[in-house]
């Protein structure tokens, strides 16, 4: 018994000894946790999303089974199924036109907020600003979006505020306009174009700016010239983390933006959620392939026009 | 200049008022005495009274806390891994390994959230609570990744260095020296690893199996039914005050601990 008590401690000591000595075997300990779960769990199943989209999966009974088989015949049957839809391209320019609006939206507000709170709250008070931006992300995304739902209401305060300024005579009710959505996704989203520029605006030398107005710049020229260029890997980073999501944002069209705004996030969720079978998976797979195409298309020409410095963190 | 600070000043300050404006209104209807959610009719607390005897509204409160805290360890244990093994030992075609890792961060939810189901479909995977972790980990893994990733490029080796000089081992370093020194990454990664899985809808939804509710997702039910009564709103009040409580200490200790 001692005996081999005594094996196993003498291996398991030679063990770790080679461990700490090789180099390699540490890298592969280190990463191996992480890039299996990643492997397992979220690549596997987009290559089995990808091939089923492109009917390279096939389902077929073998004796008393159903077993996969991968077929190694592509064809484009659901992508033409997906694009010739009627309601297809509605969709895409919907889901475009509602991520390029919010993007653009989140930036021309959260610029002027980060800069404020950069260069003119002292540290103290930059915590507590951060504190109160960072506060209302505790209530659940879908309790506030609904929050705004009752405000948008004809009894609701945003109408009878219109009515009390005299800018409407009656009642109005703005669930269910584009508009609707277009408040709410900016509302939402905010936050995650104001952090990444904040972060970057915050680290910008002072001096720099300083320089620029004693060398003469105008306060407009110094913004363009220094200030902006320096805060780019900011909204780079913050045009991607509102941009992407937002174009698949289904929540808010469902909740304020009623049965008319059908964007590309809602149609792959009916897709899955309302086509059962197979039909439904592959075709919601394609549109699903389609989004992320759009993206990968949206972020290549947004680099190769804007920048490609990015700076999350 | 002036002119410019003042509107500066008021445009901000405008902002954060109208980002309160959701909230605020929630709060406040949270203590309406009738059924409506647009007109006040009195104070009452009618909607904390039926909240708390809502079973439901609580387990799946309990659920969304619990899976929330196993998604954070192990995503946590994950990224911090995966973190130091990327910027320690530099392995060959780090790069692309760092650029796959954080992959899972910039594909869209509802496209993680299909391809995941589908696939534990296909494989034959039955869901459980275990689906909606692994699931989530998979998404916050990298986001942990991304944050500690950029707090080991930031420091220099000397800690660590002086330690293994000073005869400790390499695992007594990583736990006496490396681990302290990643303390504020670590809990700045716990905080958005949580937030983001506490309030995570659509991927819970679909690797759910049927009768688990988190929060989110017995919200969204009751949305869809058209079933939202003010008691949500009384829960809301509750979680905003508990996060508030939360917050202040946070950063009142570490207003002590950046003086000392």
């Amino acid at each position: 018994m001692a005996a081999g008590a005594d094996g196993v401690v003498s291996l398991l000591s030679r063990l770790a000894d080679r461990i700490r000595r090789d180099r390699r075997l540490k890298t592969i300990l280190f990463l191996s946790p992480g890039l299996i779960t990643l492997a397992v769990f979220f690549f596997l199943p987009f290559v089995v999303s990808l091939l089923l989209s492109f009917d390279m999966l096939v389902r077929e009974r073998v004796g008393n089974t159903f077993v996969w088989i991968l077929s190694l015949q592509p064809n484009l049957e659901y992508y033409i199924k997906f694009f010739t839809s009627p309601g297809t391209s509605v969709s895409i320019m919907q889901s475009l036109y509602y991520a390029s609006f919010t993007t653009i939206g989140t930036l021309l507000i959260s610029f002027p907020m980060a800069y404020y709170m950069a260069f003119k709250l002292d540290r103290r008070r930059k915590n507590f600003v951060l504190f109160l931006i960072f506060l209302p992300f505790w209530v659940n995304f879908i309790i506030r979006v609904y929050a705004i739902r009752f405000l948008f209401h004809p009894d609701g305060i945003v109408s009878t505020t219109l009515m009390a300024l005299g800018i409407t005579d009656g009642p109005i009710s703005i669930i269910g306009t584009d508009a609707a959505v277009l408040i709410t996704m900016v509302y939402s989203y905010l936050i995650f174009m104001l952090l990444p520029i904040y972060g970057v605006v915050e680290k910008i030398n002072k001096e720099l700016i300083e320089a620029a107005y004693t060398l003469g710049a105008t306060p407009f020229k110094t913004l363009v010239k220094v200030t902006l260029p320096l805060a780019k890997p900011g909204i780079i980073a913050g045009s991607l983390l509102v941009f992407i999501p937002a174009m698949g944002e289904f929540i808010i069209p469902i909740i304020v933006g009623g049965g008319k705004s059908y964007p590309i996030g809602r149609l792959i969720f009916d897709q899955f959620i309302k086509v059962s079978g197979i039909q439904g998976w592959a075709l919601g797979s394609a549109a699903a392939m389609v989004y992320v195409g759009l993206i990968v298309i949206a972020t290549y020409l947004y680099f190769r026009f804007v920048g490609r410095e990015v700076t999350l963190i | 200049m002036k002119v410019v600070d003042t509107l500066l000043k008021i445009f901000f300050w405008t902002v954060m008022v109208l980002i309160y404006v959701p909230i605020a209104v929630m709060v406040a209807f949270s203590f309406n005495a009738s059924r409506s959610k647009v007109v006040f009719e009195g104070f009452s607390l009618e909607n904390y009274i039926s909240l708390f005897s809502n079973e439901r509204v609580w387990g799946s409160f309990y659920n969304s806390i619990w899976t929330a805290l196993i998604v954070v360890v192990v995503s946590l244990i994950l990224g911090i891994l995966m973190a130091y093994g990327v910027t320690r030992y530099r392995p060959r075609g780090s790069t692309i390994l760092d650029s796959l890792i954080m992959v899972p961060i910039i594909i869209p939810e509802i496209v993680e959230a299909v391809t995941l189901a589908l696939f534990l479909s296909i494989v034959g995977i039955p869901l459980s609570p275990f689906t909606i972790i692994i699931g989530h980990v998979a998404f916050d893994a990298p986001l942990a990744y991304l944050i500690l990733k950029a707090r080991f490029q930031g420091w220099n080796r000397e800690y660590e260095e002086a330690a293994m000089t000073l005869g400790a081992d390499e695992i007594r370093t990583f736990v006496k020296v490396t681990i302290p020194l990643m303390m504020p990454a670590v809990l700045a990664a716990a905080f958005l690893t949580f937030i983001w899985s506490y309030d995570d809808f659509i991927k819970t939804f679909f690797t759910r199996p049927t009768g688990f509710d988190t929060l989110p997702v017995y919200i969204w039910t009751r949305v869809a039914r058209g079933r939202v009564e003010l008691d949500i709103n009384a829960l809301s009040t509750i979680i905003v005050l508990v996060a508030m409580i939360f917050t202040y200490l946070r950063m009142k200790l570490e207003e002590k601990q950046s003086t000392i």
